[in-house]
This record gives C-alpha cells, structure tokens and sequence, in this order.
C-alpha cells in the first residue's frame, strides 16, 4: 500500500484550439499516474483533471480551485501565454507547476519544474540543421505571439550570422485559417524553406494550403520549399490529413519513431490505451516524464511539500522514451536529446540527425549565444 | 544615430550589491547565478573604477548611500550600469536612485521573474545613455571650436576673396586630409596665424608658388594633394604619407 496519497492536478486544454496536442499530453499523464498507481510505489496519485479549453481566464479559475483544494502539484499549461498566467498563482500557494511543453526560454521560475525542451534543444540544433542542409533564405510565419517572436528573433540573428537572410516575416491571430496571400508571397518570394511558428489549426491549414498551392504550380514543396517548425507532432499530421502530412521538417527532442525499448513499452502502452487517438507526441511524453519525475521525486521526500520535492527530483534519473532525462538542480529545466525528423505518409517522423547525448537545457542562453545573441553551433549527428 | 546592438546575454558579468545587512540576497544571487552573473558587495570593490562591460550595481534604495561612491563628479551617468530596488516608494528613496542614474528598478521583495529583464533593459539603457553622453560631449565641443571655424572662414573670404562656401570646403578638405576635428584645425589655424593669417596659408593653386606658415616645420598640401613648399621629399620619413603631415 502507498504511504503517500497524493493528490495531483491535470490542467490541460482538451477542448479549443490547440487541443490535438493537449489531448495527447492528457494521455500520457495519465499513462504515467496509472503506471505508478499500479506499481506498488510508496506514492499514489489521485488526479483531479480541468479542462481551461485554451481560455486564459479559465486557467486562472480552474488553477485557483485545484491550489485552493490544497493540490501542491499540477502538470499542465502548452502555450507561454497560460503559463506566465497561472505561475503568481503558484508562487502565491507555494506550489509547483510541472510544465510538459516546449517553450522560447527566458523564464526559471522557483515554482515550475520544465521538462519540455527551451531554443537550445529544439530551435537552434533545427536551425543548424536548415542553414546547413537546407538553405539560407527563409520566410517565417507564425501565431502572433511570443512564441512565434522570440523563436523568429533567434531564426533571424543565426541566419544573418550565417550569411542567410530571412526574407519576410508574417503572423496571424491565433486560430487563423486563411493563409491565400502569404502562401502568394511566399512562392514569389521562393525562400529555400519556410519557418512555422503557427500553432493549432491555423498550422494545419497553412500546411495544407501551402500544399495545394506548390501542386497546382508543380511545385514539389517538400523538396523545393519544406516547411520546418518545432511544434509538428505526430498527432498533428493526422490533423493535417494524408494529402499534405509528409516532407515536413521538425526539430523535437522526442518522435515516437524513436528505438529504444522505453519508447517501444511507451508507445505500445500508449497505443493500447487509446485506440482511437489521439496519436503520441513529444508533448505527452514529456507529461510523462513529468508525473514520473513528480512521483520519484515525492517517494524520495517523503512529503509533498515543494523545496524538497525539488531537491528530491534533481536527484533523479530516468530513461524515458527518448533516453536519459534527468533535471537540472538550478535551473529546473530537463536536459534532453534533440533531434531532427521529417514527416512521412504513415503519420511518423523518420529521424535525420540526432545529439550524442542529452543537452542541458539553456534557458537564457547564456552557454549558446554571444554577448549580443547570436547562436552557437550546437552538436548534432546523423542518426545512424 | 547608429542602431544599438543589444546585450542580452550577461555571463562573466558581476554584480554588485548595496544593501543593508538585513537584505534578504538569496533570490537574487541565485536568479543571477543562472543568467552567469556573480555577486559581490559593492563596498568591497572600488566603486568609481567600475567597468561598464562586466559590473552592474544593484542599489536598495532604503539604505543610506552616498552617490559620491559611484559616481564621478560632474558624471551625469554611474560607471557601470545601475539597477535600483526599491521597497519604499517615498520621493526622498527614489531621489536617491535618479541621483544614480539607475536605468531600471526590480521592486522588493525581489522576484525572480523580473530580475532578467530589469538586467536587460538596465544594461542597455546604460549603453545608450552612454553614448548620448558621448554625443553630448562631442556637441559641446563642436559647439566651443565653432567661434574658430567663423574666424577662419571670414579670414578666407577677407584676404583670399572666396565665398563662404568655398572658405567652409576648403577648411573641412584641409582638415579630413590632416584627420583633426573641423573645430580643432580652424583653432590650430587661427592661434598660430598671429595676426598674418591667412595671407600666409599656402596657395589655392600649386602654380601660385610655394607658400608656408611662419614658423611651419612641415610642408603644407594644395587643395588636390601636391605638396608645396619644402624641399621636395626630403623630409618626408619612410612610410609617412601627406596625411600625417599635420600642421595642428
């Protein structure tokens, strides 16, 4: 029997616009609770699940409730936006938010354990990867929000360091879906790639349309004109449909194409719990990771109080789908394996290039970037 | 004006501490350990021989401070970039901060979220507050050399009969060729001309014949570059070319 019944908040956005992704995160939480509530460890969880639907006022609700039932730990939160809403709630109640999504960085908030990649694990190795074998001329387009900003500013300062130049820059309000006269200035423009910073829908109709439009000029936009992003998942592409999921490039620390026997058990599990999708991301392993590092980490404290739940978990180490994750003791950020993958007809990514090692996050960049930003080569290799 | 690159990654900086004992430094080390920035008490360095590219000076302003510690009499700017906390918001706590010339403030209790943008725009604003100051100081000077420069072109229109255009292009050529200030070169001029200036100054045209300026060691150059006067290359050391023969 557990010692520990804990009780743990899941604050995730099923519903709305971004909900394809968050779905999964969803599944892999809970993949992870039952897997320690059937472990027999010395802790339990009891999760206690809302649903904000992308509403930023509902985060705040929901978020106050669950602190106000003395929860201390809650996994949740995809866009910077919900999070940097719910993080003074947090700080207010002394307790923890688990953040399972990647994000731009320049945040290390004492209440907000990180284990989504920040820029030098997904946006500088895909950065790399495209100045290198792809091309130096890009068109970015993008939600318009921070995420979309800061990872076209870091874009923008590699490729002009690198003697590449981004062409233009184009954002949309979120949940956008006509993109005619972008995609028009973007065939003008005949950038060697585009840079997707869209989030959601507005990314799948973009990708779609784009699509159409190569065809209709035959154009092979895959080999001619890819489209490369850090968000694309794989429940995405089935969110894209089979007319236009393939050939698309992403940078992500996690791909469910991924050999090893943890993510093989992962994905098998996964897939058995939920037949009918949605399809496994990085996203929900890193909810995952998460819950499995949150209940480590609890069994070591031996209470659920935060200081020493966060000194419990930059002890741990787990091997997790992609490989070796383990948590940063300053930071609170996991350091994590990036990879380059690119989509395919059958709703995978095959992967390109792959780090050695795990990369300690770098949330501020200041082991990767110069003084005034501009980025450093990070270490990548071909995935054998 | 030149657009100003921005810092935005403070590793190798220090940061240094005014504070009362009681301060509570605990978030702020710690936030500042992760953006790769130190700590250290201001008193324990030399406050006025700070350097603008690696200190940044953290002041509370609820404790006693004389300005004097950092700031350079006259200076309009700290040494090094300043950065105010302020707990009371009373007028005689902030006076102390704007006598510092703090160019930003994290308010107390101090909150980690905000400490790297206070760091951001803290460093930058003092950059570009810098170079004001430079460009102040450079009008400031401009401005005392202009009484010379108005001496200097009516000298030339007076007693070599060119127009004030012509005057102003001729002094602006002569002073780029010899690579001094526009101001400073007409001062030069004006100050050894002793009464005979500019009857004296060399020739428009090198077929008007040599001409020097009394007491002139160096040969002078014609409007295209010629050397007159002197005796030919003679004087002329290896590797010296007519730019650096200066008259001022």
């Amino acid at each position: 029997m557990p010692n520990l019944r804990v009780p743990i908040g899941i604050l995730i956005s099923s519903d709305g616009p971004y909900s394809a992704v968050a779905r999964s995160m969803l599944c892999g939480a809970l993949q992870a609770i039952d897997e320690i509530n059937a472990s027999g460890a010395s802790v339990a969880f009891e999760p206690v699940v809302g649903n904000p639907a992308g509403q930023l006022s509902r985060y705040v609700a929901l978020g106050e409730e669950m602190l106000a039932a003395g929860i201390k730990h809650v996994v949740g939160c995809y866009t910077s936006s919900s999070r940097k809403e719910i993080i003074p709630l947090f700080e207010k109640a002394d307790a923890l938010l688990w953040y399972p999504s990647h994000y731009e960085g320049f945040e290390s908030s004492p209440n907000v354990v990180y284990t989504g990649p920040v820029a030098n694990q997904h946006l500088l190795p895909l950065v790399d990867y495209l100045t290198h074998r792809v091309g130096k001329t890009a068109v970015c387009v993008g939600s318009n929000y921070i995420w979309a900003w800061e990872n076209n500013r870091v874009l923008r300062e590699a490729m002009g360091a690198g003697g590449g130049a981004v062409l233009a820059e184009r954002y949309f309000p979120l949940g956008s879906t006509d993109f005619g006269q972008v995609i028009e200035a973007i065939l003008e423009a005949a950038p060697a790639f585009v840079f997707n910073t869209l989030i959601g829908i507005s990314s799948y109709h973009f990708l779609r349309d784009f699509r159409a439009a190569c065809e209709a000029r035959g154009i092979d936009q895959p080999m001619m004109i890819p489209v490369a992003s850090c968000t694309l998942s794989e429940p995405e592409l089935q969110a894209i449909g089979p007319e236009a999921m393939d050939g698309h490039i992403t940078s992500s620390v996690y791909f469910a194409s991924i050999d090893t026997i943890e993510n093989a058990h992962f994905t098998a599990s996964y897939q058995a719990r939920n037949p009918d999708g949605p399809a496994v991301s990085a996203d929900a392993e890193a909810s995952y990771i998460a819950v499995h590092l949150l209940g480590l980490a609890i069994a070591e404290a031996g209470t659920v109080q935060i200081d020493a739940v966060k000194r419990a978990v930059a002890r741990q180490v787990i091997r997790a789908p992609q490989g070796e994750v383990r948590v940063d003791a300053d930071t609170m950020h996991a350091a994590l394996t990036p990879r380059i993958g690119r989509s395919r007809r059958d709703g995978q990514f095959e992967i390109l290039m792959q780090a050695p090692a795990p990369v300690a996050a770098d949330p501020y960049l200041i082991r990767t970037a110069s003084r005034l930003g501009s980025v450093v080569r990070p270490n990548l290799r071909v995935a054998s | 004006m030149t657009p100003q690159r921005l810092i935005q990654n403070f590793k190798h900086g220090r940061g240094l501490l005014w504070a009362g004992p009681d301060f509570n430094a605990e978030t702020l080390e710690r936030t500042l350990s992760k953006l790769g920035v130190s700590l250290t008490r201001l008193e324990h360095v030399d406050g006025t021989a700070l350097d603008h590219n690696r200190d940044i000076v953290f002041i509370d302003g609820d404790h006693a401070f004389d300005p004097a510690l950092l700031m350079r009499a006259g200076a309009a700017l700290p040494p090094a970039p300043t950065i105010g906390m302020v707990g009371v918001e009373a007028p005689s706590r902030l006076k102390l901060l704007a006598d510092v010339g703090v160019t930003a403030f994290l308010r107390k209790p101090i909150q980690a979220a905000a400490i790297y943008a206070a760091l951001f725009l803290g460093v930058n604003n003092h950059g570009r507050m810098r170079v004001m100051d430079q460009r102040l100081a450079d009008h400031d000077r401009r401005h005392h050399g202009r009484r010379f420069v108005i001496k200097a072109v009516i000298a030339l229109v007076q007693y070599h009969g060119l127009s004030d255009d012509e005057a102003y292009a001729r002094l602006r050529r002569e002073s780029m060729r010899q690579r001094i200030g526009l101001e400073e070169f007409c001062a030069a001029l004006v100050a050894d001309g002793s009464g005979t200036f500019p009857a004296e100054w060399p020739a428009l045209h090198a077929e008007d014949g040599p001409s020097r300026h009394p007491g002139d060691k160096h040969e002078t150059h014609d409007d295209d570059g010629r050397r007159s006067g002197g005796s030919a290359d003679a004087d002329r050391g290896p590797g010296r070319g007519p730019d650096q023969a200066g008259r001022a």
